[in-house]
């Protein structure tokens, strides 16, 4: 083995400027780049329907179904101040993000993840503030957050939504779908589902979906719009009801045959069947409108 | 064999009080030595549970002053603002904070206030005839004003820091407490205008059932939100 040895040379005040000039700026890169978003890659080997838990204060989560039989998670923390824990128990993976101290700021809390999981993995997902994205995965999922937003897209199984104040999106989604939130808006696009229950106090909601025979579908809110639209071919019971808001109908509705109705004596209300009624519509608002509208 | 002595003994039995009446055998017992063990029975029954009872200890007298500062120290019961500079009492944790250690105290908070609306919610079905509108009213008013009180004070009573709260979410859980807070008094308004109306009714009691999720989830958060 040979060691080599470097050996000082002189160099001219010309020389010197021009290694300077090189020099600093390649420091300063390597700097910026050690300043960066710190990355962590773990993978864990799971068998079929695992459970993956995430629980993180505030950041961007981005769930994606793949085909291998394992989960990949990569988190990149804010700050060297906190630490993610990801152990695996069984068939269930838990991602935590912890503080290493006490004196952490809040905003270094913020971790980002980047999760691949199996398709039939469940889901259990807490996070505060930031986003939550979830596509192709077909497992149940329960998602909580405060003020962060909730993407699901292309998801089945048992869906459970609570926000705060974030809103709550779901294109072509299947299954049961439970959704609530205080000021948080829904848009629940090209749905597939036999069970929507879809509840905000200050939010919008659009439903823009079939009303599969034998499906529920429950949209509730306390002012906001609540959008309804419908496609000739559906089918359902509609009972749409605003305490002190209107009640705007395309939908030429006969009087129901499935059941009797309760005339309420309080607000706007509209019953009635469309086509056969196979689906049960219940549209409630106390001071909203209701927009019952032909999709286009 | 029973014979119509033994029913009237039997009958007497069922009335006899140890502590009042002799532990002598009755005449019937003795001659009747079915009636003599059922007799001899209970007297050995008596004189155990005499024995239990005499063997009790009385508890220390320190208990009761530990057992107080436990309940102050778990917030069961409050201390006068006049006491609350004495320095803590140190006592170990008993089966009461045994029982309840795993559960964080938020969760208990949250889980009291939604059995307190939901409780309320139960109770406040028809209080009358529907047409009386001044028995709706009470009844709503009987129902919903302690659980405003219970809400209310939760609200003024910050639980200790414990997590890591960003601006984001602190400014968006009071924002929504806000906007719950108008939600009310509108449904209140709404239910003091038409006492009858169900809808109004549901409306109100969800809203409370809102501010207490929203409370425990603020008090989950600790004194960074408050």
């Amino acid at each position: 083995m040979s060691t080599g040895r470097l050996v000082p040379t002189q160099l001219s005040s010309k020389s010197r400027w021009k290694v300077a000039g090189l020099v600093v700026p390649g420091l300063l890169l390597c700097n910026v780049v050690s300043a960066g978003p710190i990355r962590h890659e773990q993978h864990f080997k799971v068998a079929a329907h695992p459970v993956i838990t995430i629980h993180n204060p505030e950041g961007l989560i981005t769930v994606k179904a793949w085909t291998k039989g394992e989960v990949m998670v990569i988190s990149s923390p804010a700050s060297t101040e906190v630490t993610v824990d990801a152990e695996q128990a069984g068939n269930r993976v838990d991602i935590s993000t912890r503080a290493l101290s006490d004196s952490v700021a809040p905003a270094d809390m913020k971790t980002d993840f980047q999760i691949n999981v199996p398709e039939d993995a469940e889901l259990q997902i807490h996070n505060d503030a930031g986003s939550v994205t979830v596509a192709n995965v077909l497992g149940d999922m329960n998602v909580e957050t405060v003020a962060a937003g909730v993407d699901l897209e292309d998801t089945t199984g048992y869906l459970t939504v609570k926000t705060v104040g974030g809103a709550f999106q779901c294109l072509r989604c299947a299954g049961r779908i439970e959704v609530s939130s205080i000021s948080g808006s829904f848009k629940l696009i090209d749905l597939k589902s036999t069970h929507v229950w879809a509840q905000t106090s200050t939010g919008n909601i659009l439903f823009n979906g079939q009303f599969l025979p034998n499906g529920t579908y429950s949209l509730k809110n306390y002012s906001g719009v609540i959008e309804v639209r419908f496609s000739p071919s559906d089918s359902f019971d509609m009972s749409a009801t605003s305490l002190k808001g209107k009640v705007n109908n395309e939908a030429k509705l006969t009087p129901s045959t499935h059941e009797h109705h309760f005339m309420p004596r309080w607000g706007n209300a509209l019953f009635g069947t469309f086509n056969q009624g196979r689906a049960k519509v219940e549209l409630t608002s106390f001071d909203g409108t209701i927009n019952i509208l032909k999709r286009d | 064999m029973i014979t119509n002595e033994c029913k009237k003994f039997l009958t007497w039995l069922e009335t006899w009080d140890s502590d009042q009446q002799p532990l002598d055998s009755p005449p019937h017992a003795r001659g009747c030595s079915s009636c003599r063990a059922v007799f001899e029975d209970l007297k050995a029954i008596h004189a155990e549970a005499h024995t239990w009872s005499a063997n009790e200890p009385e508890p220390p007298a320190h208990i009761w002053s530990s057992l107080h500062a436990q309940l102050k120290d778990e917030g069961l019961i409050r201390t006068p603002e006049a006491e609350r500079v004495s320095p803590p009492v140190v006592s170990s944790p008993g089966w009461f904070a045994n029982l309840f250690a795993q559960v964080p105290r938020p969760v208990l908070a949250g889980a009291y206030l939604s059995l307190l609306v939901a409780a309320g919610f139960a109770l406040s079905g028809p209080f009358g005839r529907p047409s009386n509108e001044a028995i709706w009213l009470q009844g709503t008013q009987v129902v919903a004003s302690p659980l405003s009180a219970q809400l209310d004070t939760f609200e003024q009573n910050p639980m200790a820091s414990r997590g890591y709260v960003s601006p984001a979410v602190a400014a968006s859980l009071h924002q929504n407490l806000a906007i719950v807070d108008n939600y009310i008094s509108l449904c209140e308004k709404s239910v003091q205008e038409e006492p009858e109306n169900e809808v109004a009714r549901d409306y109100l009691f969800e809203a409370y059932q809102q501010k207490a999720d929203l409370l425990a989830q603020i008090n989950e958060r600790g004194e960074n939100v408050q």
